[in-house]
């Protein structure tokens, strides 16, 4: 029979025994066969209502059961299971008072100020005062982001989170509305802070300068009711999912791609998680990212738009939240399609069994290299050349083929002057345009395209194949600034 | 009442001024009998909350179950948390109070300016709506 071990203040309740087996399948039984056993230890495990007190957590050997299957977790016969106090506190004086003094009252500004709110019985005074309680951690100030923050500011939300640690570009202007141009160079986080205190004073806006990492992700999540994911990648994608699943909090989806975008509530009272409808990353390289790939501006603004709805009916408690469903976008056709989604019973994180329990190294988990990573391995890979390496191999005569796998509309944008074009998508049935023996570089706009290409024609047996490292973007930095970045 | 044996104490204080300015915490073993504790060992623990410890503590569930296994194996019991107060008086927050835990004896040690002032051991109620003051001997 599993064994539960009593802690020390509880042996009054249960004759002085330190070790108690009772038997149980899960270990929700063996805990109502251990208080059938000695009642009197009932009320110190479990409120009236038959909850574990908030103070108790239980563990299965060494595993929290939260992140195990709660109490449905099996128990076997040579488990151990412990009752844990949790146990926090201390001297804050400022606390209290603001505690007793209501925080989400509502002053006659505020009143005033949402008043389109408050006539609508839906919301009233009591939703907006939901709102005003309510913390969102909104991951990513970019395309996403910047709907999102500008209209969770504006309707009232009390405490918004900002994840994120990159700088305003000239680039991201043409969608992310939250800057303006006059903040390229500055960091995100203070320039999409400025402008959403400038729309609600009332408003407190918390910062995290920092890439979520499996390190950090739950300690910054358990502040907050819900998650809204405005991420770009597919790493911080199932790091966000994980760690709400893990968490119980759910997690507000959103994601674009050139005029296409898709958006759903994962990990919500039971609902199917990012996982149950991807339950493995796209391999690296196939999804092109926006920057690769382009996205029309307007589309994280309508996208984002249908995040921050689906945040706010959340917090209020009102309507039919989109969980379940899946709402597609094709904003050339200007159709809304929705699919089912269901919870997959055998999802490694939410499903019956789950067999991920904590938070993982989602780079790895991807394929793809982290951030930091990233720069020491392009130093070592042989297979790589720098730009101004490439410009010298031209300046010398040297006898080589400069490869570009882009688009031809990104050619017609901007192109290096005796560079051959053939689209990644064309390279393995144009193989016998090229001279195996040749050398070749090949280049893109960032490098990522290049590096498929590279593999593609090393396995066809080119031999001399190196990527132009940073593509035309470092080609335009490095070696000719009057061929443009787009 | 608890009554906390010297070189437990010392170790306690000696945590406090170590981790002074911020509040430091940690798990007191010892041996209780019909309403009266000693505690002869005290193990320190890391503060894990994630902001600014100044004037908070947490500590992880599981440094709570490797302190209870370590207290069985000393054949003693856990008794009682410890946690400092810097710059601040050795009451039992509002705070404290509601991430208590009714099973223990709560001593808090106020620190000032790096140095030691005083402390009290407090009882929390099973509702975590109020705390009863504990005779504290060191």
């Amino acid at each position: 029979m599993p064994k539960v071990l009593i802690p020390t203040p509880l042996r009054q309740f249960t004759a002085k025994q330190d070790t108690v087996s009772v038997p149980g399948a899960t270990v929700g039984e063996v805990l109502g066969a251990l208080t059938a056993l000695y009642p009197d230890l009932r009320k110190h495990i479990f409120t009236d209502e038959g909850k574990v007190r908030s103070f108790v957590n239980v563990y299965l050997n060494d595993e929290d059961i939260r992140y195990l299957s709660k109490d449905s977790t099996a128990a076997q016969e040579s488990d151990t299971i412990s009752l844990v106090p949790s146990i926090a506190g201390g001297s804050t004086t400022t606390a209290p008072p603001e505690a007793a003094a209501d925080p989400a009252a509502l002053s006659n500004d505020e009143i005033l100020r949402y008043s389109r709110h408050l006539i609508l019985p839906e919301v009233g005074i009591e939703g907006q005062r939901k709102l005003k309680a309510a913390k969102v951690l909104l991951v990513g100030a970019g395309g996403l982001g910047a709907p999102l923050g500008l209209y969770l500011a504006a309707a009232g939300v009390g405490r918004i989170g900002l994840v994120d640690f990159d700088v305003v570009d000239a680039t991201n202007l043409q969608r992310q509305v939250i800057h303006f141009t006059s903040d390229v160079g500055r960091k995100k986080l203070d320039s999409a802070a400025e402008k959403m205190l400038a729309i609600n004073p009332y408003l407190k806006v918390v910062k995290y300068e920092t890439a979520l990492s499996s390190e950090s992700a739950l300690e910054i999540l358990k502040d907050y009711d819900l998650v809204v994911d405005g991420t770009d990648n597919f790493p911080t994608r199932y790091l966000v999912n994980d760690a709400c699943v893990l968490l119980g909090k759910p997690n507000v989806y959103g994601s674009i791609f050139r005029f296409e975008g898709q958006a759903t509530v994962f990990a919500y009272q039971g609902g199917p998680c990012y996982r149950c409808l991807y339950p493995e990353p796209p391999p690296p390289g196939l999804v092109p990212s926006c920057a690769e790939g382009g996205v029309l501006g307007i589309l994280p603004g309508t996208i984002g738009l249908i995040q921050a709805t689906e945040a706010v009916k959340l917090i209020l408690g009102i309507g039919e939240p989109l969980v379940g469903r899946l709402l597609l976008y094709d904003a050339l056709g200007m159709r809304f399609r929705e699919l089912k989604l269901r919870k997959n019973p055998e999802c490694p994180v939410c499903g019956e069994h789950p067999t991920i329990t904590r938070l993982i190294d989602y780079y790895q988990f991807c394929g793809v290299p982290a951030p930091n990573a990233a720069a020491q391995e392009t130093r070592v890979n042989e297979g790589e050349i720098d730009v101004t390496e490439v410009k010298a191999k031209m300046d010398r005569g040297e006898d080589f083929v400069l490869l570009d796998v882009r688009e031809p509309h990104e050619y017609k944008i901007a192109a290096i002057a005796g560079s051959r074009l053939i689209p990644l998508g064309e390279v393995p049935k144009r193989l016998g345009e090229l001279d195996p023996k040749a050398d070749i570089v090949v280049h893109c706009k960032s490098g990522m395209r290049s590096a498929k290409a590279c593999g593609i024609l090393r396995q066809a047996g080119f031999e001399r194949v190196r990527n132009m490292k940073g593509g035309i973007l470092a080609w335009s930095d490095s070696v000719d600034r009057g061929v443009p970045k787009y | 009442m608890i009554r906390i044996e010297t070189e437990p104490w010392s170790a306690m204080v000696a945590h406090a001024r170590q981790i002074y300015p911020d509040e430091c915490c940690g798990a007191m073993l010892g041996i209780a009998e019909n309403g009266s504790k000693t505690v002869s060992a005290a193990l320190p623990l890391e503060n894990a909350f994630a902001g600014p410890r100044a004037a908070r503590y947490e500590l992880r569930p599981e440094d709570l179950l490797a302190a209870e296994k370590a207290a069985r194996s000393r054949s003693l019991d856990l008794i009682g948390i410890y946690h400092s107060h810097p710059d601040c008086d050795a009451y039992f927050s509002q705070t404290d109070l509601k991430n208590s835990c009714p099973w223990y004896s709560f001593v808090v040690l106020s620190i000032r300016n790096g140095e030691f002032h005083h402390a009290n051991s407090w009882l929390p109620n099973i509702e975590q709506t109020e705390a009863a003051g504990e005779e504290l001997i060191y």
